[in-house]
């Protein structure tokens, strides 16, 4: 597992911080902490999230929350980015 | 007609003219206390409305619609119970990607919180499985609400909407001003694919020998069936269709190996594991299709073409990434893989070898049973034989579905609907109706289970009422026949709580006939072929047809849940004769 933070700005919506942590909730991502502070621009706002993944999981935790619609853009900001080893990207289960 | 921006009217008007202006012919829905102010407006729009006697069946219906007609689906209910009835119709949408735009009534914003009557928090409840989903509280946003809904649902990876109105909105006064375009700042989904990895991906496509085209349901999605065939056949390689893409390309191919996966022929599911480049469009490598996943396809590199960017190295590493629009994605890659091709074209012969011969010593079969009792896999080969060419097939969930998968040969996109990633049971009645409500004119068969008919049936007295004539084939093996396969396997045929005795109650026929329906019955092999044409001459009212099978029928191949896809099985403890094989 490795430390990042992620600097993610949103749109100040109503149930804009509930996406995000159900977000990570959902997909079973670790947040060891979050901060959510206003903008020069009232209508964003931003969120500071320290995560704490395997390398490839970070690319996904980015991904996933993109897709959220009230995200409006996503920079890490510690560390530097890694690059993901190629390799299959869910352990093995029974479903 | 479209109204002027500037008129004035109430929230609820505004919400039925900005529908009409979103281009709604149809929808699906329920009245109740909190979403009433909209029903007045409704009587008089020119949207059809279709009263359904479930939510659920609301939801379906929409589903059914938009698979069919490549456009949204609308389905319309109530606060609290209404609109939780809408939560496993939205969780299906998003897992099978369908442009769906639900609205849902809310409490008056100033109970919102109290726990006030009828009152649930579908926005909190459904932002897990909606691709957006909005609370509206002030009547002056709610034609912006809609157009971004529209916008959100059938652009990028299509998927559900749901725009939550409270009522007071609907019943204050308010200006309509209808958005001429929508821009949001964090939605810009990918249309063309980057030039580059369109280059990476053709001259990836010339290097490999053991290609294979993994195409998923995107490929509909995108509605790029023609570009799928153009590609497939310029490179000559096999194609395997998932359980959401069957008709994208057609059964009839000779490059067509049929569906991988757990229940997956043995040549779709063998090409995908001894390939050595996955040619793949619209799929998202479900644990359904790979198997044990550490022991998938472990020769192949992959190329992944997705309009989603989170799905690109989800489950498995993509060697070449393409991003954007499945049908740009392809017409890019047609002309760059041409030109790579004629420089270097790789020898595909020994391939095509090993996985015709596959193709010919396993095709999906079934054995009759020896009692002389109807066998369920024959009485759909049948409808398929017997039905005209363009009829639309929509499953419920389990071994009657893969039955519908595997035995009725699909030549066209559009004519499959399931319900593939949530595996929803209940799925097909309602399904069926849209999909017949978007094509009055196509033969539109349900194949349901017994178990799964039980759930949502009743909308075949919406079906009856509305004309709208779907036919309805029970597969009735009177049991909960895919769990009842797994306790035959794996439990010692212990058959915990799955036998429905659904040939003893309820009485299907009888059912139909309460609801409206031609109810019609059959118990004999010598019978199926004149039922099912006896079904097919009635067309003004819903038929449904009780095919009373044999129980112990079985779905073969299987890939067991967890295991590899190279310990296929193709009847019970016997794997291919694999040291006959060149693979």
């Amino acid at each position: 597992m490795s430390k990042h933070t992620l600097e993610v700005l949103v749109e100040n919506s109503p149930g804009v911080l509930a996406r995000v942590s159900g977000l990570f909730a959902r997909r079973a991502y670790n947040i060891d902490a979050l901060k959510v502070g206003p903008t020069e621009n009232p209508a964003i706002s931003k969120m500071e999230i320290d995560v704490n993944v395997e390398g490839h999981a970070l690319e996904q935790v980015i991904s996933q929350l993109d897709k959220l619609i009230n995200v409006i853009s996503i920079k890490e900001i510690l560390p530097t980015k890694v690059k993901p080893a190629p390799t299959d990207t869910q352990p093995d289960y029974q479903n | 007609m479209s109204t002027p921006n500037g008129t004035s009217m109430n929230g609820a008007t505004s919400l039925v003219k900005s529908l009409e202006a979103a281009g709604v012919d149809v929808m699906f829905g329920i009245p109740g206390g909190a979403i009433l102010p909209a029903y007045d407006p409704i009587f008089d729009s020119s949207i059809r409305h279709i009263l359904v006697r479930h939510e659920q069946g609301a939801g379906h219906a929409a589903t059914g619609y938009a698979q069919v007609s490549g456009r949204a689906g609308v389905c319309i209910a109530t606060s609290g119970p209404g609109a939780t009835n809408l939560v496993t119709p939205l969780a299906d949408a998003a897992m099978d990607s369908v442009p769906l735009v639900a609205i849902t009534g809310q409490v008056p914003s100033a109970a919102i919180g109290t726990d006030a009557f009828q009152e649930a928090d579908i926005r909190g409840i459904t932002m897990p499985f909606t691709k957006h989903n909005y609370l509206v509280t002030d009547p002056a946003d709610i034609p912006r609400a809609i157009a971004e809904a529209f916008h959100i649902a059938t652009t990028g990876r299509p998927g559900p909407v749901l725009v939550d109105i409270a009522k007071d909105a609907l019943q204050k006064e308010t200006i309509f001003n209808w958005p001429t375009s929508v821009s949001l700042k964090g939605y810009q989904p990918a249309i063309a694919p980057n030039a580059q990895s369109i280059s990476d991906a053709a001259a990836l496509i010339t290097q490999s020998h053991r290609p294979v085209f993994y195409v998923g349901g995107g490929i509909i999605k995108a509605n790029a069936a023609k570009e799928l065939r153009e590609i497939a056949e310029l490179l000559g390689a096999p194609v395997v269709t998932t359980l959401m893409a069957l008709g994208s390309f057609p059964h009839s191919h000779p490059l067509h190996m049929g569906m991988p996966g757990m229940h997956g022929s043995v040549a779709a599911v063998t090409a995908l594991q001894k390939s050595d480049l996955l040619i793949t469009l619209g799929a998202r490598f479900d644990d359904r299709v790979t198997g044990k996943l550490s022991t998938f396809a472990v020769n192949a590199k992959v190329i992944h073409c997705d309009v989603d960017p989170a799905e690109i190295g989800k489950n498995r590493f993509a060697d070449v990434p393409v991003v954007g629009d499945l049908k740009h994605t392809l017409i890019a890659l047609i002309p760059a893989l041409k030109a790579a091709l004629a420089k270097n074209r790789p020898d595909l012969s020994t391939w095509l070898r090993q996985v015709n011969n596959l193709k010919s010593t396993y095709p999906l079969g079934y054995d009759k049973p020896s009692d002389g009792s109807v066998s369920p896999q024959y009485v759909i080969e049948r409808i398929a034989k017997l039905s005209d060419p363009d009829s639309i097939y929509v499953a419920g969930v389990g071994q009657h579905q893969m039955w519908a998968a595997q035995f009725v040969p699909y030549e066209l996109p559009r004519t499959w609907l399931n319900s593939g990633g949530l595996g929803t049971m209940g799925y097909s009645v309602p399904a069926a109706m849209g999909a017949k409500v978007a094509a009055p004119d196509t033969t539109v068969w349900s194949i349901d289970g017994d178990g799964c008919f039980q759930m949502t049936n009743q909308e075949l007295v919406t079906c009856a009422l509305n004309n709208i004539p779907i036919k309805v084939a029970i597969i009735n093996n009177e049991s909960l026949g895919m769990v009842r396969q797994w306790q035959t396997l794996f439990y010692e045929g212990r058959y915990s709580n799955t036998n429905l005795e659904s040939k003893r109650v309820p009485d299907f026929p009888k059912l139909a006939d309460a609801m409206g329906c031609v109810g019609l019955s059959c118990d004999r092999p010598e019978d199926v072929d004149k039922t099912i044409e006896k079904a097919l001459s009635i067309n003004d009212q819903p038929v449904v047809v009780d095919f009373r099978v044999h129980r112990d029928a079985m779905v073969w191949p299987m890939v067991a849940a967890g295991t590899s896809n190279d310990d296929i099985m193709i009847a019970r403890e016997m794997a291919p004769d694999w040291d006959s094989q060149e693979l």
